[in-house]
């Protein structure tokens, strides 16, 4: 076990998964990756993250459900939230902050974008 | 050929009236004083002007005949003139009795026949005008008619016409000749009464007619009542003198022409001088038969008969308004029900539109996602390689991957974007901006691109400004005008943003030294898709959709967008926007 911040990623699009790893492992974290929400959920619980960057739209347990679920759960309800997402209706974004996500990024995104809201969001 | 308007011929018309009219009020007023006249002179001589006065009314009605009617209306004007010229020649016949052989012609005599045989031409020309006035026809029309007459007919029986009965000192061809000018009168009372009652244009000349009419019925009935005491000369006379002016004015004045024009309605509404018409006529057989009570009369059987086809013609026309209301009545309720039937079929198409929308909407956003998350691979692992690689020439390439790989991703964010804006829906997020700073980023951000394109790309800017606005969408507005003006000009152009306040508005211009477009290019360069001539004759890239949006952002800010522009010498964008106090 390491020192460094725990970040878990969930996305169902295994190269977007494997870039935001990449990336985030560069970047200096422990990064932990899940390729739908239900197992996203399960490994929260097993080790909360200090992040969890989730993408909206996953088989099994969408992202929001997944931020519900966080919430409404004690050991996880500190978890800072970043949703990810490719739809880029007001409305969708609006629906992720109502459910409790920290920050919503839409895709595409640029690396940086998403590593300084990372680093914000821990600090 | 279609007839004019009624309104077409009214101009001049209105002239002829006001050069005309003296013609009816000369001859009025030289008619009354021939009255007056008439009853200062004495014996023969008031005989004679008494016949002068027929003679030149007459003269007058065929003068008036001729010039003022239309051709086709003469024919009930003819009737009136032979009525009338009958009328006098009556009078002369009387007068030869009185002056040649000094005494009053006997009844009858060929005096009668002219006198009786007027009726019917006068009566016929009254008929006449209602035929072309259209409308006298009608069912309805025809039972007022019969209602009217009934009731006259009742009344001159009774009141008139029957004592002729009881007068022992008549001989029976008397009686029946004193008796036929009543029973005439009945006649033309009832062709006055449809005059009155079907409506037709309310001119000097119909009301002078009508007036003729009256004047002359009036007479006829005073001279019945007291016949056994009538001297020529006496004051009845007036009433047949002002009949012949009246009648003579009328057919002089212009507006004669329109005594024969149509109503503007063949059923006649219930109006008031019509209701008045036929209360009065319910009324008399009641009232004769008070009236014959309280003088002690014997009752005559006329009243029981005459009330009786007076209550018949009212049925039948009461029963033809309840037809007429029960056919209203159903035509309402069938009507309705088409109305019902109309408006469930709109609710369900609209229903059917609504789940239409909402399917566009799903396939808009997937297809948005669709394409949106492959483009985030691309993006993603090409930064990544990039960053990685040594050689500036695959540095270059990778980078020119990139730079295609957002063009995609603004690409499918404007289609998208002007996909909702069909659907009406650019919500704004507003708060107090300053156009300034928000400009000077969109320069700061255009600068790498103008410097590429050799463009000189300045700011001019009164300062700080404060507008109601979403920030990303009014960058998004000035990056779409910035990055055009790049896109439209040369190397070694001039771009140039200023942003000034003008009074409430606060202004951008976007000018550039650029290509330009063409005046009928300007009409449409705000459609969604529209490319401009210039722009595809010089393979310029663009979706056509960047000036769509952009109106509709400004006018979502209570703004307005504009253009000016001289086809190559370049063009000005202006963009007005509500300045916050």
């Amino acid at each position: 076990m390491s020192d460094l911040p725990v970040i878990l990623c969930a996305d169902d699009d295994d190269d977007i998964l494997a870039l935001v790893a990449l990336r985030l492992r560069r970047a200096g974290y422990d990064v932990r990756t899940a390729s739908d929400g239900a197992a996203a959920l399960a490994a929260a619980r097993d080790d909360p993250p200090a992040v969890a960057i989730l993408d909206v739209m996953m088989p099994r347990m969408g992202g929001i459900d997944v931020v519900q679920a966080f919430r409404d759960d004690e050991a996880l309800a500190h978890v800072k939230v970043v949703l990810l997402s490719a739809r880029v209706q007001d409305s969708d974004r609006q629906r992720g902050l109502d459910a409790g996500a920290d920050a919503y990024l839409l895709k595409p995104f640029r690396f940086e974008e998403l590593e300084e809201t990372v680093a914000q969001l821990l600090a | 050929m279609t007839s004019l308007p009624a309104s077409a011929g009214q101009a001049p018309r209105l002239r002829l009236d006001a050069r005309s009219a003296p013609a009816s009020w000369a001859a009025l007023g030289v008619g009354a004083v021939a009255i007056v006249v008439y009853f200062l002179l004495h014996g023969d001589a008031q005989t004679v002007w008494y016949e002068v006065i027929g003679a030149a009314s007459v003269a007058a009605l065929a003068v008036g005949t001729l010039r003022n009617v239309a051709a086709e209306d003469r024919a009930a004007w003819w009737l009136f003139t032979g009525g009338m010229t009958a009328q006098v020649l009556g009078d002369i016949v009387s007068s030869v009795y009185e002056i040649g052989l000094d005494k009053e012609p006997p009844v009858p005599s060929v005096a009668d026949a002219f006198y009786l045989g007027g009726y019917p031409l006068l009566i016929a020309g009254v008929y006449l005008i209602l035929q072309r006035r259209g409308g006298a026809m009608t069912r309805a029309t025809s039972l007022d008619a019969l209602v009217v007459f009934f009731a006259v007919a009742l009344a001159q029986w009774v009141f008139v016409i029957d004592p002729y009965n009881h007068d022992a000192s008549f001989t029976t061809v008397e009686r029946l000749t004193y008796m036929a000018y009543p029973a005439m009168d009945a006649l033309l009372l009832v062709a006055l009464a449809q005059l009155v009652a079907v409506r037709g244009a309310r001119t000097r000349a119909s009301i002078l007619v009508v007036g003729g009419v009256a004047l002359w019925i009036l007479g006829d009935e005073l001279f019945a009542i007291q016949y056994a005491s009538y001297m020529s000369g006496a004051w009845i006379d007036v009433f047949w003198l002002a009949s012949y002016v009246a009648w003579a004015a009328g057919a002089l004045d212009p507006s004669v022409r329109r005594v024969s024009a149509p109503p503007s309605r063949l059923v006649p509404r219930l109006s008031v001088p019509r209701v008045v018409l036929l209360a009065g006529a319910l009324l008399i057989a009641p009232l004769s038969l008070v009236y014959e009570k309280a003088a002690h009369h014997h009752v005559h059987i006329a009243i029981g008969i005459f009330g009786a086809l007076i209550s018949v013609a009212v049925f039948a026309r009461l029963g033809d308004l309840i037809r007429r209301y029960d056919r209203a009545r159903d035509a309402e309720r069938s009507a309705r029900r088409e109305a019902e039937v109309a408006q469930q079929l709109l609710t369900f198409q609209n229903q059917q539109l609504r789940d239409l929308d909402k399917l566009k909407d799903e396939f808009v956003s997937s297809v948005s996602h669709e394409l949106r998350t492959p483009l985030t691979s691309i993006t993603g692992y090409v930064e990544l390689l990039r960053e990685d690689e040594e050689s500036p020439a695959r540095r270059e390439y990778l980078k020119i991957i990139e730079r295609n790989a957002e063009r995609l991703i603004d690409l499918v964010s404007d289609i998208l974007f002007a996909a909702r804006l069909q659907d009406g829906r650019l919500l704004l997020d507003l708060h107090p901006v300053d156009l300034n700073q928000l400009v000077s980023q969109a320069i700061d951000e255009a600068r790498p691109r103008a410097e590429q394109a050799r463009v000189e790309l300045t700011l001019r800017s009164d300062g700080p400004v404060l507008v109601h606005g979403e920030s990303a969408r009014l960058s998004q507005l000035l990056d779409n005008l910035i990055s055009n003006a790049i896109k439209f000009t040369p190397v070694g152009g001039d771009v140039e943003v200023a942003l000034t306040r003008v009074g409430t508005m606060l202004r951008i211009d976007v000018s550039d030294t650029g290509i330009g477009i063409s005046a009928e290019d300007t009409e449409r360069l705000f459609q969604r898709f529209f490319r401009s001539q210039s722009a595809l004759e010089r393979e310029i890239q663009g979706t056509g959709l960047g000036l769509y949006i952009s109106r509709a952002i400004v006018e979502a800010h209570g703004g307005r967008i504009g253009v000016s522009s001289e086809e190559g010498k370049g063009a000005t964008f202006v963009v007005e926007i509500p300045a916050l106090q």
